[in-house]
């Protein structure tokens, strides 16, 4: 077991108001709720049929003295569809973070447990952030394009990885390959549903596109590196019906290749795209880990049938 | 698998060659160090090391380095090792080889006396082969061979003793001589930083994690400078200024302490020549300058975030406060001798000094006090508008109270920053350079009511006063001599008497706005 | 056509501001109005009287100060409005003066120093077409162009040190260094802003000059070199703070996202952070470079005080006389022409600062705008 201590002790003030408020949550929704229902190891036990690409194992969040993420371990099968479902503030977001340890910008969060990601553990002494975060991939909550042209928004990951050159002297001395990095542009943004709209202003700044289109950038960034596991907090939160039909078509033909773990809040969605669902609910519990269809369907606990069918959450 | 090219998220074959790299990046900085130390004269090159000068041992230490350092780019380009390398070291690093190489060239064909065609020709050859040598071959090799090349070439020079103690040389038509002492440190600092850098860069594995460490190690050595060079700075005074400040200092007597140098004025006949006339002038100088500018500027922020509307009239006042904010502070001693000395009875005063230094305070308490009511949620202002509140009950109890501690924050450090100041008082207030005790300003009883305009008039106001900048520079101009026992120390205890009023201030400010912000978060 | 826009838009602000004066003054309680008016009439009179140099100012002032304290017990709220608007002025109001008054004295010097070009006659043209500055001996000549040599050598020097390390450091405070680290050093840059220039001219006189004539046997031991190394040193707090603030300004999102795809803190720096806060690292140069133009104790401590220009311009190791020293050091035992010079110093000085400080003002607009438009 390893961990990470980024806590500090002037950050647990902050942190204590969350946890006030945090309890406080959790009263209100133990009084609404008519029994408090145990939840029980064997809902999350759930063996995927493929080979594990990333397993957790008991993972703890702290953000001072709020506990985040509460025990929790979970199998991702490689070259599938994960989905995360759950109520706002449950800790989707913090656990996606903790798999290609961005949590470790957050000053306040402590990591407990064991993230592995091909049987390598993810936080031990000398891991290469650099390496990690080059194979686990990140597409962000809201649309974070950098203030550049779309071109070099794309291409800022291979670029910087030394997998594109680009710079002046690559020029002079004729390493550099511009046909290379078009088709790189050209094919990321195709897969993310984009290349029709931005095809004729590539050199435009990114910043001038709508919010959906900066989302779907953002995606088309991230696939440009090609990494293994590609981890996605609600892509589609700023897409209209059509952009979201398509990013949904991509996430699935991206498990063809790739590892996806994506964030949702919308219950179709997950059905749609995922082979197998978490459930985390309040609290930063995982509550039941199973085929899409078992959660939708025929869910063990009591608390995720009321979540799914709309009842509470 | 589905990749082929899948890499381990630990590399642990590299730690005999990251544990050599770390090491050359640690004997790099004890080279810089006692560069350092050579170039103060803390230490002499031709002091003996191990049987040999210090300059000879030195060079030993940067051939071993610059040896080291080619060694690290050869062992990774054959594949020794397990780097990342880019194909290029990049156009930065070329070009500031190209830059270095270039000034080594003509150094050295000066040196060997040729002319200075010849030099800029044997400049722009040693400066295009460091270009290809860094631009050409992969990163690895790049950032290395041309970096370990600089410190061969320097150590070298200093283990053959072509440089070293006792060597000079005139720089003609500079008036000017350059001598081992100062050359051999500033090129074992200048040797020892490349190597530095290499060597940090090997480190990393080169690539994007090596040029990170490489960036790092410089970063580090530039913040550590400038720390090192402020507590040396304040260390300095210190420890010139504490037997001067001291003299005399006892318990007992008359009064329950005696300070004579904060008590005394100057003058043969006191026993300790002191500084309180100055202390007193600068005491009330800012007194006066904060009674001007801070209920100004204060209400200026008020009405600027309070009650205008944004607009051309707020633009402009914020333009010009910035612009008074960078005005030199000399100008504003300009301004005050040809607007204020006119209307106070035509000659240097204290009233005068004050003002200027209030006009100077004013952009700084204004632009804080803006800040500070700005941060101030709208929350408030809505909670306090919606129990029914008027406007200016609002800013008077709810705005100006929240703001109070950003307001404190800036007033200090902008109090520090005058209390300082020297060159408007020195055109505005003047003083003598050894004010006896009697010099020191009474303005307090000094207000005198009269029948004739302008009725109320204090002449402690109205006269040349010193203050402690203002006498520190008096003293210099005068050689650092003058009617008392030891001038040199009597100038040095007033360097950190102003030094310490001025830390305080700022010391005060900063534990205010410390303490404010812990109690926000609580 | 957008010129008549602006002027019906003009027309249109100044009826409505018109339309809310009278509102304003019909709801107001006349009382309180006569009070406001008598007070910031007395201000206004109490004003003009000191420009005047009239012994009667006390009078008016003392009736502004009656009826603000009268006001201020029975209508507080309308007094406060109007006297934090005289005190919003007084910015407007000094800057105005500084420009006046340092004109007006200047305009002597400028008389004096006309040359002529095709046969008109342009003042002040003769301070930077010859390089001769004698107040005493025959010819009595006022050229500014050796301190403005002396203070380009010294800020060139001293733009070198602080630019660098200055946005080094503030790369350190915003982005590499732990909390802890970070709450030593912010403040102890912000202390080295505090050290009296007076003090390190002191230091320098007493310890870097005797210093450098021995290190590189010099004639005195003056130098650009060393003054501008001080100067940079004195300006790296104002750099590192205000390259700071736009750099902590980049939305930290941006910074993830490079992270996120596998970039290196470094990169992310010099490839996001930098570029993004380009317009205010620039500006903070500028204003440093504004504080090196305008310090005056160290240089004129330092300094040999002559108005001479380098042979050749370039050498470092010569140390005469900047712009400000040369007021500093020459007003007081000046006059007639010779002080009107210094003030013409001031005036190149002070315009000179002005447009760096509007330019960087300028650009921080534009960046806040940049970034602005981000969100
Ligand atoms: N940077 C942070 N510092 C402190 N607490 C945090 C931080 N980020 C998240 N938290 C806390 O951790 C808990 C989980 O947050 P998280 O962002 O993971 O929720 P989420 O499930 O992603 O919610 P949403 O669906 O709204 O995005 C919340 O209570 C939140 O307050
Ligand atoms: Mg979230």
């Amino acid at each position: 077991m390893s961990q990470t201590e980024n806590a500090d002790a002037e950050d647990a003030t902050d942190a204590t108001a969350v946890t006030a408020n945090r309890t406080d949550g959790r009263r209100a929704s133990t009084t609404a709720g008519e029994t408090v229902e145990e939840t029980r190891p064997e809902w999350t036990s759930y063996e995927a049929s493929g080979e594990t690409k990333v397993a957790v194992e008991d993972l703890d969040v702290h953000y001072g003295d709020d506990h985040a993420l509460k025990g929790v371990s979970m199998d991702i099968p490689e070259e599938s569809v994960t989905a995360l479902i759950g109520p706002s503030g449950c800790g989707k977001s913090t656990y996606l973070r903790c798999l290609n340890r961005m949590n470790d910008r957050i000053r306040a969060a402590s990591v407990d447990g064991t993230v592995e990601l091909d049987g390598e553990d993810v936080y031990q002494d000398g891991v290469d952030l650099v390496e990690l975060r080059k194979r686990v991939g990140m597409v962000f909550q809201s649309p974070n394009p950098f203030p550049k042209s779309i071109r070099e928004n794309v291409s800022y990951g291979p670029r910087k990885h030394g997998d594109i050159e680009t710079g002046l002297l690559a020029r002079l001395t004729g390493r550099a390959e511009p046909e290379r990095e078009a088709r790189l542009v050209e094919r990321s943004l195709e897969r993310a549903a984009l290349w029709e709209e931005v095809n004729d202003r590539l050199d435009d700044n990114a910043l001038g596109l709508s919010g959906g289109q900066q989302q779907r950038l953002c995606i088309a960034r991230c696939l440009a590196v090609d990494p293994e596991v590609i981890l996605m907090d609600e892509p589609a939160s700023a897409l209209d019906p059509i952009a979201t039909a398509k990013i949904e078509d991509l996430i699935e033909d991206l498990a063809q290749d790739y590892t996806v773990v994506v964030v949702t809040h919308s219950m179709q969605q997950a059905a749609r795209v995922s082979d197998q669902t978490a459930v985390f609910l309040t609290g930063g519990e995982l509550v039941e880990y199973d085929d899409t269809e078992k959660i939708f369907e025929n869910p063990e606990s009591q608390r995720v049938e009321d979540y799914v069918s709309g009842k509470f959450g | 698998m589905s990749r082929a090219t899948q890499t381990a998220l630990v590399r642990d074959d590299r730690t005999t060659y990251e544990a050599a790299a770390g090491a050359a990046v640690g004997l790099s900085g004890v080279a810089f160090v006692v560069g350092l130390a050579a170039l103060v004269g803390a230490v002499e090159i031709g002091d003996p090391v191990a049987g040999v000068e210090l300059s000879v041992a030195l060079g030993a230490v940067l051939l071993a380095l610059g040896l080291a350092v080619v060694g690290f780019g050869v062992a990774s380009r054959l594949g020794f090792v397990d780097a990342a390398p880019q194909p290029s070291a990049g156009v930065v690093a070329a070009v500031a080889f190209t830059a270095i190489w270039f000034a080594a060239g003509v150094t050295a064909a000066g040196a060997a006396g040729i002319g200075t065609v010849g030099r800029l020709g044997v400049g722009t050859v040693l400066g295009g082969g460091a270009f290809a040598v860094t631009a050409l071959p992969r990163e690895d090799v790049g950032s290395t061979v041309p970096a370990g090349a600089v410190a061969v070439l320097c150590g070298l020079a200093l283990v053959t003793g072509v440089v070293g103690p006792g060597w000079e040389r005139a720089l003609a038509g500079y008036n000017a001589t350059l001598f081992g002492d100062t050359v051999v440190p500033a090129v074992v600092l200048f040797a020892s930083l490349a190597t530095g850098w290499s060597a940090a860069k090997a480190y990393g594995g080169f690539g994007a994690r090596g040029r990170n460490v490489g960036a790092y190690v410089l970063i580090y050595l530039v913040v550590g400078s400038i720390l090192a060079v402020l507590v040396g700075l304040v260390a300095f005074v210190t420890a010139k200024g504490l037997p001067g400040l001291l003299n005399g200092v006892g318990v007992g007597g008359e009064t329950l302490v005696r300070w004579p140098f904060l008590t005394n004025g100057a003058g043969l006949l006191a026993d300790v020549a002191g500084v309180f006339p100055a202390l007193v002038g600068t005491v009330w100088l800012v007194i006066g300058a904060v009674l001007f500018a801070v209920p100004t500027g204060v209400g200026a922020a008020v009405f600027l975030s309070e009650y205008a509307e944004q607009g051309r009239f707020t633009g402009a006042v914020e333009v010009a406060t910035n612009g008074l904010w960078s005005t030199p502070s000399i100008v504003f001693g300009l301004f005050g001798a040809a607007f204020l000395i006119p209307r106070f009875g035509n000659q240097k005063s204290l009233i005068a000094g004050m003002l200027t230094l209030g006009f100077m305070l004013l952009p700084l308490v204004l632009i804080t006090s803006r800040e500070a009511i700005l941060a101030v949620p709208d929350e408030y202002r809505d909670a306090s508008a919606a129990l029914g509140v008027s406007k200016w009950q609002t800013i008077r109890s709810v705005v100006l109270p929240a703001a109070i501690p950003g307001v404190t924050t800036g007033v200090i450090l902008g109090v520090g920053r005058i209390a300082g100041e020297t060159a408007p008082i020195l055109l505005t207030m003047g003083g003598g350079v050894l004010p006896a005790k009697s010099a020191a300003p009474n303005v307090l009883s000094g207000f005198r009511l009269s029948a004739s305009p302008p009725f109320v008039s204090n002449p402690a106001l109205l006269e040349a006063t010193s203050a402690l900048p203002y006498q520190l520079y008096a003293l210099i101009t005068a050689g650092l001599s003058g009617n008392i026992r030891n001038p040199q120390e009597y100038a040095w205890g007033l360097a950190l008497t102003l030094l310490l009023v001025v830390l305080a201030f700022y010391a005060v400010g900063i534990a205010t706005r410390y303490y404010f912000r812990r109690k926000l978060h609580q | 056509m957008s010129l008549t826009t602006s002027r019906t838009d003009w027309r249109a602000g100044i009826e409505r501001r018109l339309t809310r004066t009278r509102e304003f003054v019909d709801d107001a309680d006349p009382e309180a109005l006569a009070v406001v008016i008598a007070s910031m009439g007395s201000l206004l009179t109490a004003f003009v009287g000191f420009l005047l140099a009239s012994p009667w100012t006390a009078v008016p002032l003392g009736a502004f100060l009656i009826a603000t304290g009268y006001g201020w017990v029975r209508h507080q709220a309308l007094v406060a409005r109007a006297v934090t608007f005289a005190m919003t002025t007084v910015t407007l109001v000094t800057l105005g003066l500084i420009v006046v008054f340092i004109f007006a004295e200047s305009i002597p010097a400028f008389r004096y120093e006309a040359a002529s070009v095709f046969g008109v006659s342009v003042p002040g043209l003769g301070m930077f077409a010859q390089t001769r500055w004698d107040a005493v001996s025959d010819p009595v000549r006022y050229s500014l162009l050796p301190m403005i040599h002396g203070t380009v050598m010294v800020t060139a020097i001293a733009t070198l040190v602080a630019g660098p390390l200055g946005v080094a450091a503030a790369l350190f405070i915003a982005e590499i260094a732990p909390p802890r680290v970070r709450e030593l050093v912010k403040p102890g840059i912000e202390i080295l802003a505090g050290i009296p220039s007076i003090v390190y001219g002191f230091i320098g006189f007493t310890v870097i000059n005797p210093w450098a004539s021995d290190a590189f046997a010099l004639n005195g031991g003056s130098t650009y070199l060393f003054v501008g190394m001080v100067v940079g040193l004195m300006a790296l707090p104002t750099v590192v703070s205000v390259a700071e603030d736009a750099l902590t300004s980049v939305p930290d999102v941006m910074k993830n996202g490079s992270l996120a795809l596998g970039a290196t803190d470094w990169q992310s720096m010099t490839s996001i952070t930098l570029p993004a806060a380009f317009s205010g690292v620039s500006a903070a140069v500028l204003l440093g470079v504004g504080r090196a133009i305008g310090e005056t104790m160290a240089a004129t401590v330092m300094l040999a005080g002559i108005p001479r220009i380098s042979d050749p311009l370039v050498n470092v190791f010569y140390g005469y006389e900047t712009l400000t020293s040369l007021i500093a050091r020459g007003y007081g035992s000046a006059n007639g022409v010779h002080e009107s010079a210094l003030f013409a110093a001031g005036v190149v000085l002070f315009v000179t600062v002005l447009c760096l400080s509007l330019g960087s003002q300028y650009i921080e607009a534009r960046m806040r705008r940049r970034l602005g438009g981000a969100e």
